[in-house]
Protein backbone atom coordinates (compact mmCIF):
# COMPACT_ATOMS: atom_id res chain seq x y z
CA UNK A 1 0.00 0.00 0.00
CA UNK A 2 0.80 3.57 -0.54
CA UNK A 3 1.49 5.68 2.43
CA UNK A 4 1.94 8.65 0.30
CA UNK A 5 1.04 9.24 -3.38
CA UNK A 6 1.57 13.08 -4.73
CA UNK A 7 0.41 12.90 -8.45
CA UNK A 8 0.86 16.08 -10.49
CA UNK A 9 1.03 18.60 -7.58
CA UNK A 10 2.22 21.93 -7.86
CA UNK A 11 1.91 24.43 -5.46
CA UNK A 12 2.20 28.58 -6.16
CA UNK A 13 2.49 31.46 -3.54
CA UNK A 14 1.41 34.35 -5.95
CA UNK A 15 3.73 34.33 -8.39
CA UNK A 16 6.28 31.50 -6.93
CA UNK A 17 5.95 28.14 -7.90
CA UNK A 18 7.30 26.45 -4.60
CA UNK A 19 6.55 23.04 -5.74
CA UNK A 20 6.16 21.73 -9.49
CA UNK A 21 4.50 19.05 -11.15
CA UNK A 22 5.30 16.99 -8.17
CA UNK A 23 5.06 12.80 -8.92
CA UNK A 24 6.17 11.12 -5.56
CA UNK A 25 4.64 7.59 -3.82
CA UNK A 26 6.28 5.85 -0.80
CA UNK A 27 5.22 2.73 0.19
CA UNK A 28 4.26 1.80 4.02
CA UNK A 29 6.73 0.93 6.00
CA UNK A 30 9.72 2.21 4.64
CA UNK A 31 11.98 5.62 5.63
CA UNK A 32 12.34 8.04 2.81
CA UNK A 33 14.48 11.11 3.40
CA UNK A 34 13.18 14.29 1.29
CA UNK A 35 16.50 16.02 0.27
CA UNK A 36 17.25 19.26 -1.26
CA UNK A 37 18.58 22.79 -0.33
CA UNK A 38 16.32 25.71 1.12
CA UNK A 39 13.66 26.89 -0.89
CA UNK A 40 13.57 23.58 -2.32
CA UNK A 41 9.54 22.62 -1.61
CA UNK A 42 10.66 20.52 1.24
CA UNK A 43 8.11 22.20 3.97
CA UNK A 44 5.58 22.58 1.38
CA UNK A 45 5.21 18.91 0.65
CA UNK A 46 5.15 18.16 4.27
CA UNK A 47 2.77 20.56 4.83
CA UNK A 48 0.40 19.30 2.20
CA UNK A 49 0.49 15.87 3.38
CA UNK A 50 -1.03 17.38 6.58
CA UNK A 51 -3.71 18.98 5.25
CA UNK A 52 -2.08 22.30 6.24
CA UNK A 53 -1.87 23.56 2.42
CA UNK A 54 -3.67 22.83 0.10
CA UNK A 55 -2.14 22.08 -3.72
CA UNK A 56 -2.66 24.55 -6.25
CA UNK A 57 -3.10 21.49 -8.72
CA UNK A 58 -2.50 17.66 -8.67
CA UNK A 59 -3.97 15.08 -5.39
CA UNK A 60 -2.31 14.43 -2.67
CA UNK A 61 -3.01 11.26 -0.46
CA UNK A 62 -2.10 9.62 2.53
CA UNK A 63 -2.82 6.28 3.62
CA UNK A 64 -5.24 6.21 0.84
CA UNK A 65 -7.28 9.60 2.28
CA UNK A 66 -7.09 12.86 1.70
CA UNK A 67 -4.70 14.51 4.25
CA UNK A 68 -7.42 16.03 6.17
CA UNK A 69 -8.91 12.96 6.87
CA UNK A 70 -5.55 10.97 7.83
CA UNK A 71 -5.30 13.65 10.22
CA UNK A 72 -8.34 13.70 12.17
CA UNK A 73 -8.21 9.87 11.83
CA UNK A 74 -5.03 9.77 13.75
CA UNK A 75 -3.03 8.33 11.25
CA UNK A 76 -0.44 10.81 11.10
CA UNK A 77 2.04 12.19 13.22
CA UNK A 78 4.32 15.47 12.54
CA UNK A 79 7.20 17.61 13.81
CA UNK A 80 6.75 20.47 12.45
CA UNK A 81 9.78 23.36 11.37
CA UNK A 82 8.76 25.72 14.32
CA UNK A 83 6.52 25.24 17.39
CA UNK A 84 7.03 26.32 20.64
CA UNK A 85 5.58 24.69 23.41
CA UNK A 86 3.22 26.05 26.71
CA UNK A 87 6.17 27.61 28.76
CA UNK A 88 4.13 26.48 32.15
CA UNK A 89 3.35 22.50 31.30
CA UNK A 90 5.99 20.31 32.46
CA UNK A 91 7.39 17.83 29.17
CA UNK A 92 5.29 14.69 30.70
CA UNK A 93 2.01 17.17 30.88
CA UNK A 94 2.74 18.28 27.49
CA UNK A 95 3.49 14.63 25.80
CA UNK A 96 0.45 12.89 27.73
CA UNK A 97 -1.62 15.73 26.68
CA UNK A 98 -1.09 15.33 23.05
CA UNK A 99 -1.09 11.07 23.53
CA UNK A 100 -4.52 11.09 24.86
CA UNK A 101 -5.86 13.23 21.51
CA UNK A 102 -5.45 9.32 19.66
CA UNK A 103 -7.37 6.76 19.58
CA UNK A 104 -4.32 4.07 20.24
CA UNK A 105 -1.39 5.88 21.48
CA UNK A 106 1.48 4.31 22.75
CA UNK A 107 2.56 4.05 26.12
CA UNK A 108 3.85 7.21 27.94
CA UNK A 109 7.06 5.88 29.75
CA UNK A 110 7.80 4.19 26.03
CA UNK A 111 7.27 7.78 24.21
CA UNK A 112 9.78 9.42 26.72
CA UNK A 113 12.34 6.79 26.39
CA UNK A 114 12.21 7.06 22.75
CA UNK A 115 13.01 10.51 22.80
CA UNK A 116 15.35 10.69 25.46
CA UNK A 117 13.22 12.57 27.74
CA UNK A 118 12.55 9.95 30.65
CA UNK A 119 15.30 12.62 32.54
CA UNK A 120 13.51 15.68 31.73
CA UNK A 121 9.55 14.47 32.35
CA UNK A 122 8.72 16.95 35.36
CA UNK A 123 10.78 19.66 33.81
CA UNK A 124 8.68 22.71 32.78
CA UNK A 125 8.76 23.53 28.95
CA UNK A 126 10.04 27.07 29.46
CA UNK A 127 13.08 25.99 31.64
CA UNK A 128 14.48 23.30 28.17
CA UNK A 129 17.33 24.18 26.13
CA UNK A 130 16.13 24.96 22.24
CA UNK A 131 17.52 21.10 21.23
CA UNK A 132 15.45 19.72 24.30
CA UNK A 133 12.29 21.44 23.14
CA UNK A 134 12.76 19.54 20.08
CA UNK A 135 12.94 16.15 21.24
CA UNK A 136 10.26 17.13 23.35
CA UNK A 137 8.24 18.11 19.78
CA UNK A 138 9.64 14.60 18.21
CA UNK A 139 7.42 12.26 21.35
CA UNK A 140 4.61 14.55 20.43
CA UNK A 141 4.84 13.10 16.82
CA UNK A 142 5.50 9.29 17.92
CA UNK A 143 2.83 10.13 20.90
CA UNK A 144 -0.35 8.59 18.69
CA UNK A 145 1.39 5.57 17.17
CA UNK A 146 1.00 7.20 13.71
CA UNK A 147 1.24 4.72 10.59
CA UNK A 148 2.66 7.64 8.77
CA UNK A 149 5.29 10.12 10.67
CA UNK A 150 6.94 13.15 9.01
CA UNK A 151 9.72 15.23 10.47
CA UNK A 152 10.37 18.61 9.09
CA UNK A 153 14.03 19.52 9.37
CA UNK A 154 13.90 17.72 12.75
CA UNK A 155 17.33 18.13 14.23
CA UNK A 156 18.08 21.92 12.99
CA UNK A 157 18.85 23.07 16.25
CA UNK A 158 20.59 20.25 18.18
CA UNK A 159 23.72 19.43 19.06
CA UNK A 160 26.01 16.41 17.35
CA UNK A 161 25.37 14.38 20.52
CA UNK A 162 21.83 15.00 20.46
CA UNK A 163 21.81 14.03 16.90
CA UNK A 164 22.75 10.75 17.10
CA UNK A 165 20.06 9.82 19.98
CA UNK A 166 17.36 11.27 18.09
CA UNK A 167 18.08 9.50 14.97
CA UNK A 168 18.46 6.29 17.17
CA UNK A 169 14.58 7.22 18.43
CA UNK A 170 13.40 7.67 14.49
CA UNK A 171 14.87 4.06 13.82
CA UNK A 172 13.44 2.41 17.11
CA UNK A 173 9.81 3.90 15.39
CA UNK A 174 10.41 3.32 11.77
CA UNK A 175 11.53 -0.52 13.26
CA UNK A 176 7.92 -1.15 14.05
CA UNK A 177 6.76 -0.95 10.46
CA UNK A 178 5.72 2.48 10.31
CA UNK A 179 6.28 4.79 7.54
CA UNK A 180 8.58 8.01 8.14
CA UNK A 181 9.21 10.70 5.78
CA UNK A 182 12.07 13.41 6.71
CA UNK A 183 12.90 16.84 4.94
CA UNK A 184 16.86 17.75 5.44
CA UNK A 185 19.25 19.61 4.14
CA UNK A 186 21.96 17.30 6.01
CA UNK A 187 23.16 15.08 3.19
CA UNK A 188 24.84 12.43 5.89
CA UNK A 189 21.40 12.42 7.29
CA UNK A 190 19.71 11.38 4.71
CA UNK A 191 22.27 9.09 3.78
CA UNK A 192 22.43 7.20 7.59
CA UNK A 193 19.02 7.03 8.28
CA UNK A 194 16.51 6.26 5.33
CA UNK A 195 15.82 3.64 2.64
CA UNK A 196 15.64 6.01 0.08
CA UNK A 197 16.68 9.29 -0.65
CA UNK A 198 14.56 11.57 -2.58
CA UNK A 199 16.38 14.50 -3.74
CA UNK A 200 14.25 17.73 -4.31
CA UNK A 201 15.02 20.81 -6.37
CA UNK A 202 13.14 23.90 -7.58
CA UNK A 203 10.00 22.15 -6.62
CA UNK A 204 10.63 18.64 -8.65
CA UNK A 205 12.28 15.32 -7.71
CA UNK A 206 15.47 15.45 -9.82
CA UNK A 207 17.29 12.09 -7.78
CA UNK A 208 15.27 9.13 -6.04
CA UNK A 209 16.90 5.72 -4.90
CA UNK A 210 19.20 4.42 -2.21
CA UNK A 211 22.25 7.12 -1.55
CA UNK A 212 24.41 4.84 -3.00
CA UNK A 213 22.35 4.79 -6.41
CA UNK A 214 22.41 8.31 -6.47
CA UNK A 215 26.27 9.14 -5.87
CA UNK A 216 26.62 6.15 -8.69
CA UNK A 217 24.37 8.40 -11.10
CA UNK A 218 26.88 11.36 -11.02
CA UNK A 219 29.71 11.32 -12.03
CA UNK A 220 32.74 13.92 -12.35
CA UNK A 221 35.57 15.17 -9.46
CA UNK A 222 35.32 18.00 -7.35
CA UNK A 223 38.18 20.39 -6.68
CA UNK A 224 38.15 21.96 -3.43
CA UNK A 225 40.27 24.93 -2.02
CA UNK A 226 39.95 27.64 0.54
CA UNK A 227 38.25 30.90 -1.32
CA UNK A 228 38.99 32.89 2.02
CA UNK A 229 36.93 36.10 1.61
CA UNK A 230 37.68 36.53 -2.15
CA UNK A 231 34.99 37.01 -4.65
CA UNK A 232 33.35 34.10 -5.76
CA UNK A 233 32.21 35.50 -9.33
CA UNK A 234 33.05 33.67 -12.56
CA UNK A 235 33.62 30.82 -10.72
CA UNK A 236 30.95 29.46 -12.43
CA UNK A 237 32.59 30.28 -16.01
CA UNK A 238 35.75 28.38 -15.73
CA UNK A 239 36.01 25.21 -18.21
CA UNK A 240 34.80 22.12 -17.12
CA UNK A 241 32.59 23.09 -14.10
CA UNK A 242 28.77 22.25 -13.18
CA UNK A 243 28.26 23.70 -9.68
CA UNK A 244 29.31 25.75 -7.38
CA UNK A 245 29.14 25.45 -3.50
CA UNK A 246 31.15 28.21 -1.12
CA UNK A 247 30.65 27.53 2.25
CA UNK A 248 32.15 29.36 5.74
CA UNK A 249 35.28 30.43 2.51
CA UNK A 250 35.83 26.90 1.45
CA UNK A 251 34.50 26.91 -2.37
CA UNK A 252 33.63 23.13 -3.95
CA UNK A 253 33.47 22.89 -7.94
CA UNK A 254 32.27 20.33 -9.27
CA UNK A 255 33.93 19.22 -12.67
CA UNK A 256 33.57 16.98 -15.91
CA UNK A 257 37.27 17.91 -16.53
CA UNK A 258 39.76 18.52 -13.64
CA UNK A 259 42.78 19.19 -15.03
CA UNK A 260 40.94 22.16 -17.29
CA UNK A 261 39.47 23.46 -14.19
CA UNK A 262 42.53 23.80 -11.82
CA UNK A 263 44.61 25.09 -14.91
CA UNK A 264 41.82 27.82 -15.46
CA UNK A 265 41.99 28.67 -11.93
CA UNK A 266 45.67 29.52 -11.74
CA UNK A 267 46.01 31.00 -15.11
CA UNK A 268 42.80 32.51 -16.09
CA UNK A 269 42.07 34.04 -12.49
CA UNK A 270 43.53 36.43 -10.15
CA UNK A 271 42.55 34.42 -7.31
CA UNK A 272 45.08 33.22 -4.50
CA UNK A 273 44.32 29.30 -4.61
CA UNK A 274 45.10 27.89 -1.23
CA UNK A 275 44.40 23.80 -0.01
CA UNK A 276 44.01 22.92 -3.28
CA UNK A 277 42.23 19.50 -3.41
CA UNK A 278 40.93 17.09 -5.94
CA UNK A 279 38.10 14.54 -5.03
CA UNK A 280 35.65 12.09 -6.88
CA UNK A 281 32.40 12.65 -6.00
CA UNK A 282 30.58 11.55 -2.57
CA UNK A 283 27.39 12.44 -1.83
CA UNK A 284 27.40 15.76 -1.01
CA UNK A 285 28.47 16.41 -4.27
CA UNK A 286 26.23 14.58 -5.97
CA UNK A 287 24.06 16.59 -4.20
CA UNK A 288 25.40 19.84 -5.47
CA UNK A 289 25.28 18.60 -8.99
CA UNK A 290 21.71 17.46 -9.01
CA UNK A 291 20.63 20.35 -6.91
CA UNK A 292 22.90 23.91 -8.63
CA UNK A 293 20.66 26.31 -10.32
CA UNK A 294 19.95 25.25 -13.88
CA UNK B 1 -14.71 17.87 24.48
CA UNK B 2 -11.45 16.77 25.37
CA UNK B 3 -10.92 17.05 29.30
CA UNK B 4 -7.32 16.72 28.98
CA UNK B 5 -7.03 20.09 26.77
CA UNK B 6 -9.59 21.71 29.21
CA UNK B 7 -7.17 20.95 31.86
CA UNK B 8 -3.96 22.07 30.47
CA UNK B 9 -5.16 25.38 29.75
CA UNK B 10 -6.58 26.00 33.24
CA UNK B 11 -3.06 24.88 34.42
CA UNK B 12 -1.25 26.69 32.59
CA UNK B 13 -3.30 29.57 33.05
CA UNK B 14 -3.12 29.23 36.86
CA UNK B 15 0.79 28.82 36.83
CA UNK B 16 1.17 31.55 35.15
CA UNK B 17 2.43 34.52 38.12
CA UNK B 18 1.69 37.72 36.24
CA UNK B 19 -1.60 36.02 35.11
CA UNK B 20 -2.39 35.48 39.09
CA UNK B 21 -1.23 38.88 40.12
CA UNK B 22 -3.72 40.69 37.53
CA UNK B 23 -6.63 38.49 37.99
CA UNK B 24 -6.45 36.78 41.31
CA UNK B 25 -4.47 39.74 43.73
CA UNK B 26 -5.13 42.68 42.32
CA UNK B 27 -9.07 42.97 42.70
CA UNK B 28 -8.94 41.26 46.12
CA UNK B 29 -6.46 43.66 47.27
CA UNK B 30 -8.58 46.67 45.72
CA UNK B 31 -11.29 45.92 47.09
CA UNK B 32 -9.92 45.66 50.52
CA UNK B 33 -8.53 49.02 50.23
CA UNK B 34 -12.14 50.67 48.89
CA UNK B 35 -13.98 48.87 51.40
CA UNK B 36 -11.59 50.07 53.97
CA UNK B 37 -11.76 53.70 53.12
CA UNK B 38 -15.33 54.39 52.58
CA UNK B 39 -17.61 50.90 53.00
CA UNK B 40 -19.63 52.14 55.78
CA UNK B 41 -21.07 54.92 53.45
CA UNK B 42 -24.15 54.14 52.11
CA UNK B 43 -24.83 55.14 48.63
CA UNK B 44 -28.12 55.89 47.07
CA UNK B 45 -30.89 53.24 47.12
CA UNK B 46 -29.28 52.04 51.01
CA UNK B 47 -26.80 50.04 49.76
CA UNK B 48 -23.92 49.79 51.63
CA UNK B 49 -20.77 50.70 49.64
CA UNK B 50 -19.05 47.43 50.62
CA UNK B 51 -21.55 45.58 48.74
CA UNK B 52 -21.83 47.59 45.95
CA UNK B 53 -18.05 47.37 46.02
CA UNK B 54 -18.25 43.63 45.98
CA UNK B 55 -19.76 43.92 42.64
CA UNK B 56 -17.39 46.50 41.29
CA UNK B 57 -14.44 44.82 42.23
CA UNK B 58 -15.72 41.19 41.69
CA UNK B 59 -17.08 42.47 38.03
CA UNK B 60 -13.55 43.95 37.49
CA UNK B 61 -11.76 40.53 38.48
CA UNK B 62 -13.83 38.74 36.14
CA UNK B 63 -13.32 40.93 33.19
CA UNK B 64 -9.40 40.45 33.75
CA UNK B 65 -9.60 36.92 33.88
CA UNK B 66 -11.74 36.10 30.90
CA UNK B 67 -9.70 38.78 29.27
CA UNK B 68 -6.35 38.01 30.20
CA UNK B 69 -6.71 34.15 29.45
CA UNK B 70 -8.04 34.45 26.28
CA UNK B 71 -6.12 37.42 23.91
CA UNK B 72 -2.37 37.22 24.67
CA UNK B 73 -2.07 33.71 25.53
CA UNK B 74 -4.10 33.03 22.01
CA UNK B 75 -2.16 35.44 19.95
CA UNK B 76 0.80 33.85 21.29
CA UNK B 77 -0.16 30.27 20.31
CA UNK B 78 -0.84 31.42 16.77
CA UNK B 79 2.07 32.54 16.47
CA UNK B 80 4.44 30.42 17.80
CA UNK B 81 3.34 27.30 16.22
CA UNK B 82 1.36 25.84 19.14
CA UNK B 83 -1.74 25.91 17.21
CA UNK B 84 -0.21 24.18 14.10
CA UNK B 85 1.19 21.61 16.15
CA UNK B 86 -2.50 21.37 17.56
CA UNK B 87 -4.04 21.11 14.27
CA UNK B 88 -2.10 18.15 12.70
CA UNK B 89 -2.91 16.17 16.05
CA UNK B 90 -7.12 14.50 15.46
CA UNK B 91 -8.34 17.56 17.64
CA UNK B 92 -10.83 19.42 15.38
CA UNK B 93 -10.72 22.90 14.77
CA UNK B 94 -13.98 23.93 16.35
CA UNK B 95 -13.02 22.34 19.74
CA UNK B 96 -9.91 24.19 19.85
CA UNK B 97 -11.61 27.48 20.18
CA UNK B 98 -14.52 26.03 22.29
CA UNK B 99 -12.26 24.56 24.70
CA UNK B 100 -10.46 28.12 25.06
CA UNK B 101 -14.39 29.43 25.46
CA UNK B 102 -14.58 27.24 28.26
CA UNK B 103 -11.54 27.54 30.29
CA UNK B 104 -11.67 31.16 29.97
CA UNK B 105 -15.19 31.08 31.97
CA UNK B 106 -13.90 28.53 34.21
CA UNK B 107 -10.99 31.10 35.62
CA UNK B 108 -13.47 33.56 35.99
CA UNK B 109 -15.17 31.88 39.08
CA UNK B 110 -12.17 31.97 41.16
CA UNK B 111 -11.31 35.39 40.41
CA UNK B 112 -14.68 36.16 41.22
CA UNK B 113 -15.25 33.99 43.92
CA UNK B 114 -12.35 35.34 45.51
CA UNK B 115 -13.65 39.20 45.48
CA UNK B 116 -17.16 37.73 47.09
CA UNK B 117 -14.97 35.60 49.77
CA UNK B 118 -13.21 38.56 50.83
CA UNK B 119 -15.78 40.68 51.27
CA UNK B 120 -17.76 38.03 53.51
CA UNK B 121 -15.03 37.59 55.32
CA UNK B 122 -13.45 41.13 56.25
CA UNK B 123 -16.54 43.13 55.96
CA UNK B 124 -19.22 41.05 56.73
CA UNK B 125 -21.14 41.35 53.38
CA UNK B 126 -24.61 39.01 53.70
CA UNK B 127 -27.10 38.85 51.03
CA UNK B 128 -30.17 36.49 51.07
CA UNK B 129 -30.14 33.10 49.83
CA UNK B 130 -31.66 34.37 46.85
CA UNK B 131 -29.63 36.97 46.24
CA UNK B 132 -26.33 35.01 46.15
CA UNK B 133 -28.05 32.49 43.50
CA UNK B 134 -28.96 35.23 41.39
CA UNK B 135 -25.72 37.45 41.57
CA UNK B 136 -22.78 34.12 40.83
CA UNK B 137 -24.46 33.02 37.68
CA UNK B 138 -25.20 35.84 36.45
CA UNK B 139 -21.89 37.93 36.86
CA UNK B 140 -20.03 34.22 35.81
CA UNK B 141 -22.15 33.95 32.57
CA UNK B 142 -22.04 38.12 31.77
CA UNK B 143 -17.97 37.45 30.90
CA UNK B 144 -18.74 35.50 27.78
CA UNK B 145 -18.61 38.88 25.94
CA UNK B 146 -15.06 39.79 27.59
CA UNK B 147 -13.60 36.23 26.43
CA UNK B 148 -15.41 36.80 23.02
CA UNK B 149 -13.37 39.88 22.76
CA UNK B 150 -10.33 38.48 23.98
CA UNK B 151 -10.32 35.52 21.56
CA UNK B 152 -11.23 38.02 18.19
CA UNK B 153 -7.99 40.25 19.42
CA UNK B 154 -6.02 37.19 19.77
CA UNK B 155 -6.96 35.99 16.50
CA UNK B 156 -6.93 39.43 14.46
CA UNK B 157 -3.47 40.38 15.71
CA UNK B 158 -0.44 39.84 16.43
CA UNK B 159 1.58 39.13 20.24
CA UNK B 160 3.12 42.61 20.17
CA UNK B 161 -0.19 44.19 19.29
CA UNK B 162 -2.16 41.84 21.01
CA UNK B 163 -0.71 42.48 24.56
CA UNK B 164 -1.29 46.61 24.57
CA UNK B 165 -4.58 46.20 22.72
CA UNK B 166 -6.28 43.82 25.57
CA UNK B 167 -4.67 46.14 28.17
CA UNK B 168 -6.23 49.13 27.03
CA UNK B 169 -9.40 47.16 26.30
CA UNK B 170 -9.55 45.96 30.05
CA UNK B 171 -8.68 49.21 31.31
CA UNK B 172 -11.17 51.22 29.02
CA UNK B 173 -14.13 48.75 30.38
CA UNK B 174 -13.07 48.95 33.57
CA UNK B 175 -12.88 52.86 33.73
CA UNK B 176 -15.74 53.37 31.20
CA UNK B 177 -18.26 50.80 32.70
CA UNK B 178 -17.97 52.18 36.40
CA UNK B 179 -16.08 49.53 37.97
CA UNK B 180 -13.50 51.46 39.59
CA UNK B 181 -15.44 54.58 39.99
CA UNK B 182 -18.93 54.81 40.52
CA UNK B 183 -21.10 55.61 37.48
CA UNK B 184 -22.90 58.30 39.42
CA UNK B 185 -19.55 60.72 39.35
CA UNK B 186 -19.05 60.36 35.95
CA UNK B 187 -19.57 63.57 33.53
CA UNK B 188 -22.50 63.47 31.48
CA UNK B 189 -20.23 62.28 28.19
CA UNK B 190 -18.50 59.29 29.79
CA UNK B 191 -21.73 58.12 31.00
CA UNK B 192 -23.37 57.76 27.91
CA UNK B 193 -20.57 55.98 26.98
CA UNK B 194 -21.03 53.77 29.81
CA UNK B 195 -24.44 53.08 28.71
CA UNK B 196 -23.58 51.50 25.60
CA UNK B 197 -20.83 48.96 26.70
CA UNK B 198 -20.92 45.94 28.00
CA UNK B 199 -19.28 46.12 30.97
CA UNK B 200 -21.16 48.79 32.72
CA UNK B 201 -24.42 46.71 31.78
CA UNK B 202 -22.71 43.88 33.22
CA UNK B 203 -22.09 45.39 36.46
CA UNK B 204 -25.17 46.73 36.68
CA UNK B 205 -26.88 43.98 36.66
CA UNK B 206 -25.24 42.93 39.66
CA UNK B 207 -25.55 46.63 41.59
CA UNK B 208 -29.28 45.95 40.60
CA UNK B 209 -29.08 42.14 42.54
CA UNK B 210 -27.71 43.49 45.57
CA UNK B 211 -29.58 46.38 46.21
CA UNK B 212 -32.61 43.91 45.76
CA UNK B 213 -34.07 45.41 42.86
CA UNK B 214 -35.41 44.25 39.66
CA UNK B 215 -32.52 44.03 36.82
CA UNK B 216 -33.48 46.49 34.11
CA UNK B 217 -34.63 44.53 30.97
CA UNK B 218 -32.32 46.34 28.89
CA UNK B 219 -29.04 45.82 30.76
CA UNK B 220 -29.49 41.85 30.18
CA UNK B 221 -30.94 42.16 26.61
CA UNK B 222 -27.27 44.46 26.28
CA UNK B 223 -24.79 42.12 27.53
CA UNK B 224 -27.03 39.36 25.26
CA UNK B 225 -26.52 41.30 22.20
CA UNK B 226 -22.55 42.32 22.83
CA UNK B 227 -22.21 38.14 23.67
CA UNK B 228 -23.75 37.33 20.21
CA UNK B 229 -21.93 40.08 18.02
CA UNK B 230 -18.48 39.31 19.93
CA UNK B 231 -18.85 36.43 19.17
CA UNK B 232 -18.91 35.98 15.96
CA UNK B 233 -16.19 38.00 15.62
CA UNK B 234 -14.85 35.72 17.21
CA UNK B 235 -15.65 32.84 15.09
CA UNK B 236 -14.84 35.13 12.13
CA UNK B 237 -11.24 35.57 13.47
CA UNK B 238 -10.51 32.32 14.35
CA UNK B 239 -11.53 30.91 11.14
CA UNK B 240 -9.46 33.22 9.81
CA UNK B 241 -6.36 32.40 12.11
CA UNK B 242 -6.69 28.85 10.48
CA UNK B 243 -7.40 29.14 6.94
CA UNK B 244 -5.48 26.69 5.04
CA UNK B 245 -3.84 28.40 2.10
Amino acid sequence: MEAIAFTDVSKSYGDVLAVDGLDLSVRAGTTVALLGPNGAGKSTSVNMLLGLLRPTRGRVEVLGRSPDEAVARGEVGAMLQSGELIPELTVRETVDFVRRLYPDPLDLDEILAMADLAGLAKRRAGKLSEGQAQRVRFAMAVAGAPELLLLDEPTAAMDVESRLRFWAGMRDYAARGRTVLFATHYLQEADENSDRVVVIARGGVVADGTAAEIKAGVGGQAVHFTLGRQPAAGLDALPGVTAVGIQAGAATLQTTDADATVAALYRGTSLEVRDLRIAGADLEEAFLTLTRES
Amino acid sequence: MPFGYLRIELLRMLRNKRYIIFVGAFPVIFYMINANLWGTQTIEGGVKADVFLMVSMGAYGALAASMMSTAVPWAQERQSGWLRQLQVTPLPNATIILTKLVSALMLVLPALLLVILAAVLTQGVSLTAGQWAALIPAMWLGTIPFAALGLVIGSLLPVDTAQPVAMLSMFALALLGGLWFPPEVMPATMKEIADVLPSFSYADIGWHLVSGEAVPPSDAVKVVIWAVVLGALAVFGYRRAVTRA
